[in-house]
């Protein structure tokens, strides 16, 4: 038997004089293969970029929203919001409630200097900084002493539109909605969009809740968050809250979120995804694998002549079926390493652009070394037996 | 069957091919007896069955029926992988086109037949170039055989011929594709290894030249054997 170190030198030694043919063969997999890993690492990163806001956030936050009717259409007669009192009156009856920040949003157009802004209003109350765990950059926060006072605190995106119409100190600023002006009176950090957050933060103006009802008609709340106390059972906590709404409005659906529960989604979510390009990325691999199987069919006929001598000299069939299965796993680990790197430097472009966090699991490396070696393996064995089967004097014979 | 004497002892041996229908006698009933340390030619027309004679002996095929005893081993049912020990172990081929492998550098073909011997690598390069220095291409270790000339490419595959310190040394026409002058370089070379280091060899050729050197020479014509 051939030792190791001898076989993988002559694997590729033979293959540095083949370069042509075994650069062509190698595309599909190095393709395959980078896709493989890209998209593995890029789904590992979104998923633990988005556990981290929600981490950020902590796990223990609610959101709770009036629930869509399933007999679609059809409106009852009952109100089927939730109000801003609905909100204090829950805090009440459900102690488990921590801290709640019910909010409203606004679209309109917010005018400034006499031009249209693209900013929707978030109406809110002070613990909505505390839930979504906003920081300013200027000045303050909305203010349980606020009321109905006419002021507003602007996101980082928001604060970005008024740059750029030449705006550097938005702080003193009024802007116009329905012909009332709302002073700035502060700036929000920019917050990580995604999670639980309400992604009007960072373009919006973010007023005093009840300064939002003077521009509506009615005291209704698109959502109510809620930070649960620690050790609060969830289930009981939820039966809770559908139990108060029950009581206020016989046959009111509404719908609780958890971070939990977006978490599990999300997971999910994001194993289809790798599985579907994960197939997409076995395709490539299929094809590079035949295109392999191509290579090594035409090495072991060009070859005849070299296992007729090495039979000769003493190599017995498992030798010379060894030899090939070598040649075609190295062939294949060489386009693995390299797709491999080539999907390690789209995932790190990739989380670059996205922000996400970069990392490259084990699992994705041992994956891709992995299945390069099983595919030069199972593409390699047909033509290592062929190579292994030849009759040694035709093979010597051979020119 | 025992004879410490004899190296090769064929008796009876015949080899049938069989293309689709039709059978082809090749070797009809061959009998040969090779002592150690003698230098045999077996000369004869082509087609007459001398490469499957050759083949047999050197253990690259198996005879249809008739006994093959090599030192004092029944060789004539062997399995492939049996067939490949003997062969590393036991005959060391010389060819007529050489049969160095083009990508391998002329150590590391010396080198080939201990590889298959599971020699370890500093050992097997230590004997390849001790033969390649005795069969005078001590200078051109680093070679490819691309870049030797016939006579030099032929020195080092006697040279790998002799590495796995054979009992017989097979050489099938070993100077056929040599000119004359360099076909004499080659003949004396075997004939010095013959009686200095008494290593048993048996030549194949049509070369009546070649055939004069050897001690001894047997004629094979039409799928038999005779004493010349």
């Amino acid at each position: 038997m051939m030792p190791f170190a001898e076989l993988v030198r002559e694997a590729l030694r033979s293959q540095a004089t083949a370069k042509q043919r075994t650069i062509l063969a190698l595309i599909g997999i190095v393709i395959g293969i980078g896709s493989v890993i890209a998209l593995v690492t890029v789904g590992q990163m979104v998923q633990l970029t988005s556990l981290q806001q929600f981490e950020q956030m902590g796990t223990n936050i609610i959101t709770i929203q009036k629930g869509w009717s399933d007999k679609g259409g059809q409106k009852s007669q009952a109100r089927q919001n939730i109000t801003y009192g609905d909100a204090l009156d829950l805090a009440h009856q459900v102690p488990e409630l921590q801290l709640i920040a019910p909010y409203t949003t606004t679209w309109g157009q917010p005018i400034f200097h006499e031009e249209p802004l693209d900013m929707p209003l978030l109406g809110v109350s002070p613990a909505f900084a505390d839930i979504n765990k906003l920081e300013l950059t200027r000045g303050r926060f909305i203010s349980a002493l606020d009321g109905y006072s006419f002021l507003g605190v602007l996101g980082a995106g928001a604060a970005d539109q008024l740059a750029k119409k030449g705006v550097n100190d938005p702080m003193g600023q009024t802007i116009f909605f329905k012909k009332q002006g709302i002073k700035i009176i502060g700036v929000l950090k920019r917050v990580e969009d995604g999670g639980m957050r309400p992604y009007e933060i960072n373009p919006g103006i973010i007023i005093p809740i009840h300064t939002s009802f003077l521009f509506g008609t009615q005291r209704n709340v698109n959502e109510i968050m809620a930070r649960l106390a620690p050790g609060a059972k969830r289930p009981q906590v939820f039966a809770a809250i559908q139990r108060f709404f029950n009581q206020r409005q016989p046959g009111m659906l509404i719908q609780i979120r958890s971070a939990e529960q977006l978490i599990a989604e999300m997971a999910k979510q994001s194993r289809l995804f790798t599985l579907l390009l994960g197939a997409i990325g076995s395709i490539s691999l299929l094809v590079g694998g035949i295109g392999v199987m191509n290579v090594m069919l035409v090495a072991v006929t060009e070859r005849r002549k070299e296992i007729g001598i090495r039979r000769a000299l003493g190599a017995q069939k498992m030798d010379i079926e060894v030899q090939f299965l070598v040649e075609s796993v190295t062939l294949c680990l060489v386009g693995g390493l390299i797709g491999m790197s080539l999907g390690v430097g789209t995932a790190y472009v990739l989380a670059q652009m996205n922000q996400w966090v970069f990392f490259v699991s084990g699992v994705a490396l041992a994956l891709g070394i992995g299945v390069s070696s099983a595919i030069g393996v199972f593409f390699g064995y047909f033509p290592a037996r062929q190579a292994a089967r030849l009759n040694p004097i035709l093979a010597l014979r051979d020119e | 069957m025992k004879n410490a004497m004899v190296m090769i002892q064929m008796k009876g041996i015949t080899k049938t091919y069989h293309i689709g229908d039709m059978a082809v006698a090749v070797l009809k009933g061959v009998d040969l007896e090779v002592a150690p340390g003698e230098m045999v030619a077996i000369i004869g027309e082509s087609g007459g069955g001398k490469s499957t004679l050759m083949n047999i002996i050197g253990f690259l095929d198996t005879p249809s029926s008739g006994s093959y005893w090599f030192e004092d081993q029944d060789a004539s049912h062997l399995t492939d992988n049996q067939l490949a020990v003997i062969r590393n172990q036991k005959i060391g081929f010389v060819f007529q086109q050489f049969n160095l492998l083009p990508r391998l550098t002329a150590l590391d073909n010396v080198c080939l037949p201990l590889v298959y011997r599971g020699v370890p690598h500093p050992q097997r390069r230590e004997i390849a170039k001790q033969l390649l220095e005795q069969v005078g291409m001590g200078q051109r270790m680093t070679h490819h055989p691309p870049e030797l000339s016939g006579g030099q490419q032929q020195r080092v595959a006697i040279a790998r011929a002799l590495a796995g310190k054979p009992a017989l040394i097979l050489a099938d026409e070993p100077t056929g594709a040599l000119d004359s002058q360099v076909s004499q370089e080659i003949m004396d070379l075997f004939k010095g290894l013959n009686s200095e280091q008494k290593i048993t060899t048996i030549l194949v050729t049509h070369d009546p030249n070649v055939g004069r050197q050897c001690q001894r020479t047997v004629r094979m014509a039409d799928g038999r054997l005779s004493e010349v």
